[in-house]
């Protein structure tokens, strides 16, 4: 899937995080947190496997948590890269 | 406390009734309205209004909460709204924001974070970790050695000989210069035949790095004022923040130590500009390392100060003869290719004499 | 035996916090909403959300529901793909006006399955009831397809199209009972509608009362702290529980001695009466084992 426009998704909310794409010619995720020490890690790691699944490999992915749980961050992600697509279409197979 | 919040936008253009409410909620927490804002986000419990924020481009100001409403995480879902707008509706996904220093917990518990403040009266901030620390990493790349490395800002509206003079003068005075031309396109002049004007009027000169601009310089986000036609209140303008995101971020990144600057015989304001440089640049005490401002005069032709108005006005005039007399061949060329004026000749000079 | 469903939780499907947290309260069910709860620009995240809670580890052994859009909007469709490939064990199809509207989704909802490989059959429905239509042809919707798992009567939309507006209970009498009847014809669970005011107990304990009499599984809830009152006032009286244990009882000694025929006090005891009391007692077991 291709990033080709600017998009958002999620919320400031408590256990939920807000996810903004941007077109990129690298891959690059940046991560906040409040609890990037404990958790960082692996938000990252599902941020990155979602990303995966989707065939993303460029774009800029910005993360502001909220202490969301692996669920919620898959949703926010892949809502987000919808958004920013041009067809905005899920493939249920991918996900 | 009604749980239930409704947010909506509010055109302060077009709904009077809707942009007085804001006004007064405004003024409850002595905020002024700012006249360039586009849209507002406001959120009202039932029918009244209990908070708002307005933006204006790229840029997040006059944001407030009524006291009864603080605490309630509402600025969190206020700020998400914002950027939920900003992004899907308007383009803007780099947001920044204008706030009183006592209130930036507040905006990075809301995923702002801080550029620079000026003592108690106002902080700017941008929705991203990594803004102004990218736009470094690429400065950073065009670092060149040097005892003395020099900064020209210009707005080169268009290109003219003073623009060369200038240059030409503090080359003489570094080892190596950066030139950025000033990326708002709020000009007569597009930004991208400013740039192009500057490059070619600069060609065959060494030393020098010609940059496009940034929202981190001279731009409506650092030094709002400078867009707006008419500011008469000199004195109200706040040059500090353009000032000091320089000297703490874009400078070291380049390893400036000199800023030239031409001297201002017209315009207030940047006069007022070049004084506010000599005192937020050179002081010792601040972040980042003190600069040295060096006022170089204006470049006079036929015992006039060139400048780039007097080109615009040449232009509506159509006299290029005249114009070749204080600009460079290029920038005649494109004018009379581009901006020719063809019909309302004395309307449009006026409106090309009064734009920056 | 079949487990109560006493309580349905309403969550809003775009609140994220809510759906890490809401299975903590144990409802019997709990129903992700994609429709009246969600603003439009969320439609598409709240989807995605609900696709992701529902195979969310805290919700393994609780039983999900889905509200759907209605399938004639946009969004419909796409809402039943991520309810059916995300596991949901119930549809709620909101504004069901007659037996073709379930038709309809029977026939998606066949598609999916197929496509997905999930188990043909598996996903049941829940027809919600908002409208005078919907209640004429209450009984032709719970009998439509061997699906059908319940029919749910909606207050709020159904008083607005009765043109009254919700009050004492008298605006939903008929409704209540057509709903009722057509869910016991097609053997099937009934539901109630949502007592919206969540700071006024006795009221809604008082509407508990009068489902609880008239027959009602259970009823919809919009608040986690309606759950334990609802169960409450639906958990068995001492009596009841009494007399179900030595209904069952006899029973299990007729079945014990061979006889054809249940007796309690010399008097005949009914098939029907007996499964009520192992319902009452399996009541019972989760009302008291909850408290």
């Amino acid at each position: 899937m291709e990033i080709t426009k600017e998009a958002i998704c999620g919320t400031l909310e408590s256990n939920d995080l807000l996810v903004k794409v941007a077109p990129r010619d690298e891959l690059e995720v940046v991560i906040s947190s409040a609890v990037m020490r404990q958790f960082g890690a692996r938000i990252r790691e599902v941020v990155e496997e979602t990303l995966r699944k989707m065939e993303v490999s460029h774009g800029q992915i910005m993360i502001e948590d909220k202490g969301g749980l692996d669920c919620t961050i898959r949703a926010r992600v892949q809502g987000a890269v919808l958004r920013g697509s041009e067809c905005g279409e899920l493939d249920w197979r991918v996900l | 406390m009604n749980n239930q919040l409704d947010f909506d936008l509010l055109d302060p253009q077009e709904n009077a009734d809707g942009a007085d409410e804001v006004r007064q909620l405004l003024r409850s927490s002595d905020l002024e309205m700012d006249g360039d804002i586009q849209v507002f986000v406001v959120a009202r419990d039932r029918s009244t209004l209990v908070a708002c924020a307005g933006l204006a481009g790229d840029v997040v100001k006059c944001v407030t909460i009524a006291p009864a409403y603080r605490g309630t995480s509402l600025a969190r879902k206020l700020i998400n709204e914002v950027q939920h707008v900003a992004t899907m509706k308007r383009g803007h996904n780099h947001l920044f924001l204008y706030t009183k220093p006592h209130n930036v917990p507040l905006f990075e518990g809301c995923g702002f974070y801080k550029l620079v403040s000026v003592l108690d009266s106002a902080c700017l901030m941008e929705n991203t970790p990594v803004g102004i620390r990218d736009y470094c990493e690429i400065l950073r790349s065009f670092r060149h050695a040097g005892k003395r490395i020099g900064c020209a800002v210009i707005n080169a509206n268009p290109f003219t000989l003073g623009h060369l003079h200038l240059v030409r003068q503090a080359l003489k005075q570094c080892d190596w210069l950066h030139v950025f031309v000033v990326s708002e396109d709020a000009s007569a002049i597009s930004y991208a035949d400013r740039l192009d004007l500057v490059r070619a009027g600069l060609d065959g000169l060494e030393r020098l790095t010609v940059h496009g601009g940034s929202r981190y310089l001279v731009s409506k986000v650092t030094f709002p004022c400078y867009f707006i036609k008419d500011t008469c209140v000199v004195e109200a303008c706040s040059t500090a923040i353009d000032l000091l995101l320089f000297r703490e971020f874009i400078a070291p990144a380049l390893g400036i130590t000199h800023r030239f600057v031409g001297t201002e015989p017209f315009c207030p304001l940047t006069r007022k500009y070049n004084q506010d440089m000599h005192k937020w640049l050179e002081s010792a005490s601040g972040d980042g390392p003190a600069l040295r401002v060096v006022e170089i005069p204006r470049l006079e032709v036929a015992g006039r100060p060139v400048s780039a108005s007097y080109v615009r006005q040449l232009l509506g005039e159509g006299d290029f003869e005249a114009m070749a007399t204080i600009a460079p061949g290029t920038t005649v060329a494109l004018l009379r290719e581009k901006y020719a004026v063809r019909a309302g000749r004395g309307q449009r000079v006026a409106q090309l004499k009064s734009l920056r | 035996m079949k487990k109560p469903r006493r309580s349905m939780l309403f969550i809003p499907g775009s609140n994220a916090a809510m759906l890490s947290t809401a299975f903590v309260y144990r409802p019997d069910s709990i129903m992700f909403d994609l429709e009246d709860a969600v603003a439009l620009r969320e439609k598409d995240s709240a989807r995605l959300l609900v696709y992701h809670a529902l195979q969310f580890q805290g919700y393994r052994g609780m039983e999900t529901v889905v509200r759907i859009n209605p399938l004639d909007t946009p969004f419909g469709l796409k809402d039943l793909d991520a309810a059916v490939r995300g596991g949901a064990a119930i549809i709620r199809l909101p504004k069901t006006d007659c037996a073709a509207d379930v038709l309809r989704l029977e026939a998606e909802v066949d598609r999916i399955e197929r496509e997905c490989g999930r188990e043909q059959g598996s996903t049941r429905l829940m027809a919600a009831i908002e409208s005078a239509s919907g209640v004429v042809n209450a009984l032709a919707i719970a009998t439509s397809s061997p699906r059908m798992d319940s029919i749910a009567l909606a207050g709020f939309d159904y008083v607005v199209d009765m043109q009254t507006q919700r009050g004492d209970g008298i605006e939903l009498f008929y409704a209540r009972c057509s709903v009722l009847h057509a869910a016991r014809f097609a053997k099937i669970d009934a539901f109630d509608v949502v007592f919206s005011d969540v700071n006024d107990d006795e009221g809604f304990l008082k509407e508990v009362a009068l489902i609880k009499r008239l027959g009602f599984n259970g009823k919809s809830l919009i608040n986690p702290r309606q759950i334990d009152l609802l169960h409450n006032a639906f958990a068995p009286t001492q009596d009841e529980l009494h007399r179900a244990e030595r209904i069952v009882e006899a029973a299990e000694k007729a079945e014990r001695e061979g006889l054809g025929v249940v007796s309690l006090n010399g008097k005949m005891v009914d098939a029907p009466v007996v499964a009520n009391a192992h319902r009452i007692l399996e009541l019972a077991k989760t009302s008291y084992s909850q408290n």
